[in-house]
């Protein structure tokens, strides 16, 4: 530390040491008990680089002193991307947070929130065509690393889809990565190299139009047909957040569809309104999630197995997303359950929803990706312990999972 | 309410990472969340807290903001008070210059060190009993006067029958309140509830949002500990144009609104002020931060007191974000947001005028 603190100061204008500061930047979304919580190790200090040069500094130091170092966003991720295993620099980006609109995209710089984003976005016609459904905190940069699905993915796909191009840091410098090779960066929590900016593909910022229909799962799936974007939530999920007491799709138009009969203009706004909204679910009981990717064919089987869980869905243009809320009973007992629905969902063609550092045993990261790190990052320094290899946390899991 | 309980049930959504302080110091210990996490671990006996996190936890307007935008509802301003006040018990807090406000308080009964003799200097009428009472406040006793006169000249074309209290007017307490120094609140309190009492006061008007807020929600409750019987109306001034004024139009004056906090989203009156300024013909644009969202102009809490260059950002994105809507005038409904815009929009050149509805409303009274 004592490196650090002489260094930092000559090539970071923004860093911090302090003890408490350290502990705030140790956590993220993710809920821990204080049995897991002694392997939680404090960083040695935080840094908010505003621009490239700080970010080569920081990994030229990283690499020197062999320190890890842990990128973060806004740690919305309910994954641990953002925890930090080992003592480490977390490297805070939200003060890399510039947007520039280009020829119909949009280059916006790790640490831009979703949402400022998008509003900025709309004043000068533009929208996004995806973002998150933490989008009022979360920032682009850690949705990236994160990946995954959320608003308009029933159109545009997931976040990948929608990215022309991102740069990322790592130790040979900054690069521009486009096309195929964003399967190195996107999802992989910055164990590759760290975001630093994205250019976003965008849509025309069209007047969207919002509808509910009262439906089962089973014909929620024959409606979605035209949309931008279609959420399915259950009953006990509805009376949970209070938007409403029954089973109900909602569905979000570009183009209004002509038959308008069946829909529900007023609970599909409300429904809308509070797209964001969904730790609402927390206002009465301590709650947890848990999240799995399903195809199409076997989703409606997935459903009904999963009928006791509070249940949010998000239909994308290849799969379909699922995602239990938990109230928190026993924090073990809890996690067990949450486990259990994974469990089920592979059963039926599933996949747990990302990585992070709870599931890097998963498989979802392929050998190649993990030659790649090795080729990148050959001291293990980048996000250590995250997707593309397991630390003590995600090797309980393991255990758990092992439990009939 | 125990804060303990409240810190536990943050889900560290980040939501609240629209703090306004927040975004200018950009670290977790100044934004609620990190806020919400130190006190839980310090209420949990986990850490210590030094000088410097004292200091983060109190960079901060009260403004609410975080409270609006909490998905799991979590009473954020009581909370802040209840953390600040806890501080203040343990010995961690008052900051400075909240202790040396409290001091010029305890001698003078304002925190402006303004002489209480001269606290009705800015009467140009008889004072008569009423039961109505006219509570002028802090501010717009010994800094705006022309605000406390337009309020008394509106209620009297309004046919108003009012008194004022004068040198038996005290501070009202909320600063302290804010800051987590109840000692000296609860004394306010007392001096002030005393005199009502004795004048046989059954409707207090105000002008400052701050005490009508801290009359109307917080003297019910400390009076409730007490064992007192506290049954006086409060109103804001504007509430009372909206329902009684009858006004003669302006014409070609483009104006904008600041919610104040203690206004809007404390108290939750949003409509009336706008609609007293759609009477009187003001060419009306809103602001992008309004209402629920309205950003704060950045005074409130102790903020301005204690953190100026923090609260002077805040009064300059304000007033940028006005400037932007086209408007000549900044219109508000609140000394203490008025005085600090201003001051900010000076900063900027003035290159909008800040003004408190009263002031106009008062002119244009069809009598």
């Amino acid at each position: 530390m004592d490196s650090l603190k002489m260094e930092l100061p000559h090539s970071v204008k923004r860093y911090d040491f302090h003890p408490i500061q350290r502990i705030l930047y140790s956590q993220d979304l993710l809920k821990i008990s204080p049995f897991l919580r002694r392997f939680i190790k404090y960083p040695l200090c935080i840094v908010q680089p505003e621009n490239d040069e700080e970010v080569i500094s920081i990994l030229e130091m990283s690499r020197r002193l062999k320190i890890p170092i842990v990128p973060r966003g806004a740690a919305t991720s309910a994954y641990g991307g953002a925890t930090t295993l080992k003592n480490c620099i977390v490297v805070d980006f939200t003060r890399m947070n510039r947007f520039e609109l280009k020829d119909g995209s949009v280059v916006a710089e790790s640490g831009v929130v979703w949402l400022d984003l998008e509003k900025e976005l709309n004043k000068a016609g533009y929208a996004l065509r995806v973002y998150p459904t933490s989008a009022p905190a979360s920032t682009v940069g850690g949705w990236i690393a994160q990946g995954g699905y959320g608003i308009g993915s029933l159109k545009y796909g997931d976040i990948k889809k929608n990215i022309e191009w991102i740069e990322v840091a790592d130790f040979d410098g900054v690069k521009r990565v486009k096309g195929e090779d964003l399967k190195y960066y996107v999802g992989l929590f910055g164990t590759t190299g760290l975001v630093l900016r994205a250019c976003l593909k965008l849509r025309e910022n069209r007047k969207l139009s919002n509808y509910a229909v009262k439906c089962s799962f089973e014909e929620a799936l024959d409606l979605t047909d035209g949309a931008y974007h279609a959420s399915y939530m259950n009953k006990s999920l509805g009376n949970m957040i209070g938007c409403g007491d029954a089973d109900v799709l909602l569905l979000t138009f570009e183009e209004p569809p002509s038959d308008l009969s069946y829909f529900d203009e007023v609970l599909g706004s409300k429904i809308w309104d509070n797209r964001f909204n969904l730790l609402k679910a927390a206002r009465n009981a301590d709650i947890i999630f848990t999240e799995a990717i399903l195809p199409y064919e076997s989703a409606s089987e997935f459903y009904s197995k999963m009928a006791n869980f509070a249940v949010k869905v998000i239909f994308t243009t290849d799969c379909v997303v699922f995602l239990g809320v938990l109230p928190l009973r026993g924090y073990y007992r809890t996690v067990m359950k949450a486990v259990k629905f994974i469990k089920v969902a592979e059963k039926y063609g599933g996949r747990v929803y990302s990585t992070g550092m709870l599931f890097p045993h998963k498989n979802i990261v392929g050998g190649e990706i993990k030659e790649y790190k090795k080729a990148v990052d050959p001291e293990n320094l980048l996000n250590p312990g995250k997707a593309v290899q397991g630390n003590v946390i995600s090797r309980l899991i393991r255990l758990a999972e092992m439990v009939p | 309410m125990n804060i303990r309980e409240v810190a536990a049930k943050c889900s560290k959504c980040g939501y609240c990472n629209v703090c306004p302080t927040y975004r200018i110091e950009g670290w977790e210990s100044v934004s609620p969340r990190g806020k919400m996490q130190i006190a839980l671990a310090f209420l949990n006996g986990d850490i210590k807290i030094d000088a410097k996190t004292v200091k983060d936890i109190f960079k901060c307007s009260v403004c609410g903001l975080c409270e609006e935008v909490c998905p799991v509802d979590l009473p954020l301003i009581s909370f802040w008070e209840e953390l600040r006040y806890e501080l203040t018990k343990r010995g961690y807090a008052p900051l400075s210059v909240h202790k040396k406000l409290k001091e010029i308080t305890y001698r003078h009964f304002n925190p402006y060190s303004g002489e209480q003799e001269k606290r009705d200097e800015w009467v140009d009428f008889e004072i008569k009993p009423a039961k109505t009472l006219y509570f002028a406040g802090c501010t717009a006793s010994f800094k705006l006067q022309n605000l406390a006169k337009a309020t008394a000249n509106a209620l009297s074309k309004l046919g108003i029958e009012f008194t004022v209290a004068g040198r038996n007017e005290y501070c009202c307490g909320s600063p302290f309140l804010r800051t987590g120094q109840r000692d000296i609140f609860e004394k306010l309190f007392e001096k002030n509830f005393r005199y009502w009492e004795k004048a046989g006061i059954e409707r207090i008007i105000t002008s400052c949002p701050g005490c009508y807020r801290t009359l109307s929600l917080d003297y019910p409750k400390i009076a409730e500990e007490k064992g007192y019987e506290f049954n006086i109306e409060v109103v804001h001034t504007v509430s009372i144009l909206e329902r009684e004024g009858k006004f003669e139009k302006i014409e070609k004056v483009k104006g904008t609104y600041h919610d104040p906090c203690h206004l809007g989203r404390h108290m939750g009156m949003y409509d009336e002020p706008r609609n007293v300024i759609r009477k009187l013909g003001i060419d009306f644009v809103e602001m992008e931060r309004v209402r629920e969202h309205s950003l704060c102009c950045g005074a409130g809490g102790g903020l301005r007191s204690q953190f100026k260059e923090i609260s002077f950002e805040i009064g300059r994105q304000r007033v940028l974000e006005a400037m932007e809507t086209g408007a000549e005038y900044l219109i508000t409904c609140c000394p203490f947001c008025e005085y600090h815009l201003s001051k900010s929009a000076e900063k900027l050149g003035n290159k909008i005028k800040v003004v408190d509805l009263v002031e106009i409303a008062e002119k244009l009274i069809s009598l």
